[in-house]
């Protein structure tokens, strides 16, 4: 794999999973929700562009579902896939706190994980949706992957802009004041779970966009692609970059994409160095993750420089 | 018709494993406040240490498992040391994402060390066993009367000892606890060895009844976690209870629907308790 290459994957994958990363700031270092599903509403973003976009079920095919529209369609559908799913897990669960939030988000992403695995008739099982639709960029006269990096780099900067003018508004104001001081946002007449949950459910549609957009990346879904390792990954990437800060979300989880790649670009005599390499890879994130977490450099420069 | 009881009999046996591997993970959340996600990973160290020592060395597999779980225990006490005791005035939430970080690390060092495949330990066959008409293995019977003498022995141990009563007295209040003269800072090594050491315990038994890979531990989080939830966090007693409730609607649904949502059982319990019952079995408010 060359540089150019490289560069590309990285801020391809890199912007992609910063949307995932900026909806989690938003939910933890703003709404103070700890969300341990992520990976379950972008799942359901990238399903629903597949289901809609996939032309209907023939030959082998189990899946019951496949509407053949254009991408466009697909794409919103996705978005609003991971708000109904967001409305679903939230408003059950956000009147629990931290950890017993964290576990229900939990269970609720490996439930729908295992019914994706499980229920055949939803995109083909274990086996997944492949060739999945992707828009036609021939008439820009460039190559695929300049065009889905671009994409993804747009999706990230909407999404920033977005959540950038959501935080500077007062309602941004006011869900900042819950964050540090429930009882005291409570006495001034601001409505705690009702914008807990408005918090919840609006950063879960980027996710569901994101997850859209991947789907026409990879032109494949299946249950593989959408374990609690993404939740985990987004997780590290927001603490690596240092939370409450929207620039430190992305730099965190670019680091960490260039990180992993550099890893897989390094060419393997055998399978099991290759694997070790990988296991590696995981024992390094996971020390970083840690010594991050106990000791925040990035935090503690970033508010040197001013960008918290 | 003898089929259900078959499957409850084996739900027995998975619920009996499920207290082993959650009695030490209900501990540490009782005593240090916290979910330890890493606590599954520390089934998995203790797993392949007896099994490296059992199956490379040659070792019989009594000595192999002490020193399994001897390791196991030592791990984990290392780790709370090292990783949790210094970050713990950053609060519960802080303590449950480093123990990600903290599965990430033990999870890859099992891989890069064992690699990926299926192992079994050197032991003899097991020998199979019928009651009523119903079939059940030696190595089973052994991991009900494990978990049976383990529950016995813990409700012991803090109840009657004096670290059993210093470990119970934190739990209940640190502040009064450290007020009234007891070494806060023994009590919870003593805790992180005894908790480790249980999970080591329920990883020689993961060894000696299902075949191993690495990525045995995650799973076995996921059930961990919905037997903790269900018995109340930081409950010791209702983890026997809930352990059970958790193992036998496990493997009898397998009777109704498809095995593949087996895991997806344990998953709905944690969901449904947290949605009308979040202080669990045991009843104690959360604060």
């Amino acid at each position: 794999m060359n540089a150019t290459q490289l560069l590309l994957t990285v801020v391809m994958f890199g912007s992609l999973f910063s949307v995932l990363t900026l909806s989690l700031n938003l939910q933890y270092s703003r709404g103070g929700m700890i969300n341990f599903g992520t990976v379950a509403y972008f799942a359901a973003g990238a399903y629903a562009y597949a289901i809609v976009t996939q032309d209907p079920p023939k030959g082998l095919d189990q899946y019951l579902f496949g509407f053949g529209g254009p991408w466009w369609l697909g794409f919103l559908a996705a978005g609003l896939a991971s708000f109904i799913f967001a409305v679903i897990t939230g408003w059950p669960t956000l009147r629990l706190r931290g950890e017993y939030l964290a576990l229900t988000t939990f269970a609720f992403a490996e439930v729908f994980h295992s019914i994706l695995l499980n229920e055949r008739r939803i995109g083909n099982g274990s086996v997944g949706l492949s060739n999945v639709e992707r828009p036609s960029t021939e008439w820009t006269g460039l190559p695929d992957t300049y065009i889905f990096t671009l994409a993804a780099l747009a999706l990230m900067l909407a999404t920033m802009l977005f959540f950038n003018r959501l935080l500077a508004s007062p309602y941004g104001r006011a869900i900042d004041a819950i964050k540090d001081d429930e009882l005291a946002a409570q006495t001034i007449g601001k409505d705690i779970s009702k914008l807990r949950f408005q918090v919840f459910v609006i950063s879960a549609i980027p996710i569901g966009f994101a997850g859209a957009l991947y789907a026409m990346i990879t032109t494949l879904v299946n249950p593989q692609l959408f374990t609690a390792e993404v939740t985990f990954f987004i997780w590290i990437a927001l603490v690596l970059g240092g939370d409450r800060t929207i620039i430190g979300a992305i730099v965190g989880t670019m680091a960490l994409v260039l990180f992993q790649e550099v890893v897989r670009a390094i060419p393997f005599e055998t399978v099991r160095s290759a694997q070790i390499a990988s296991s590696v890879e995981h024992m390094m994130t996971g020390l970083i993750f840690i010594i991050i977490l106990r000791w925040q450099p990035i935090e503690k420069l970033a508010k040197r420089v001013g960008f918290s | 018709m003898t089929l259900l009881p078959q499957y409850l009999a084996t739900g027995i046996v998975s619920g009996c494993f499920l207290i082993l591997a959650t009695i030490g993970f209900s501990l540490t959340r009782r005593v240090e406040g916290f979910l330890n996600i890493a606590h599954a990973e520390l089934l998995g160290v203790s797993a392949f240490t007896t099994w490296g020592l059992n199956t490379l060395l040659g070792w019989h597999i009594l000595p192999a498992a002490a020193v399994g779980i001897v390791t196991t225990s030592l791990v984990g006490l290392c780790i709370g040391r090292l990783v949790y005791d210094p970050i713990r005035k950053l609060g519960p939430s802080v303590l449950l994402i480093t123990s990600i970080g903290v599965a990430y690390v033990i999870g890859g060092a099992i891989d890069a060390l064992i690699g990926v495949g299926i192992r079994t330990l050197t032991i003899p066959l097991a020998t199979s066993y019928k009651f009523f008409g119903i079939r059940m293995t030696d190595y089973q019977m052994m991991v009900v009367a494990l978990a049976a003498i383990t529950s016995i022995s813990l409700a012991l141990f803090l109840n009657k000892t004096k670290m059993g009563l210093a470990i119970r007295a934190m739990s209940a209040n640190p502040e009064l606890a450290a007020s009234r003269g007891i070494d806060v800072q023994k009590t919870s090594r003593a805790t992180w060895l005894l908790s480790s050491g249980l999970a080591g315990l329920a990883g020689v038994m993961l060894a000696t009844i299902a075949t191993l890979s690495t990525d045995i531990a995650f799973h076995q989080i996921l059930q961990i976690l919905a037997v903790a939830i269900l018995a109340g966090l930081g409950s010791l007693y209702a983890v026997i209870f809930s352990g059970l409730i958790v193992g036998i609607a496990m493997d009898v649904s397998v009777f109704w629907i498809p095995a593949g949502y087996r895991p997806l059982i344990a998953f709905s319990v944690v969901i449904i308790v947290l949605l009308f019952r979040p202080e669990g079995l045991a009843g104690r408010k959360s604060s």
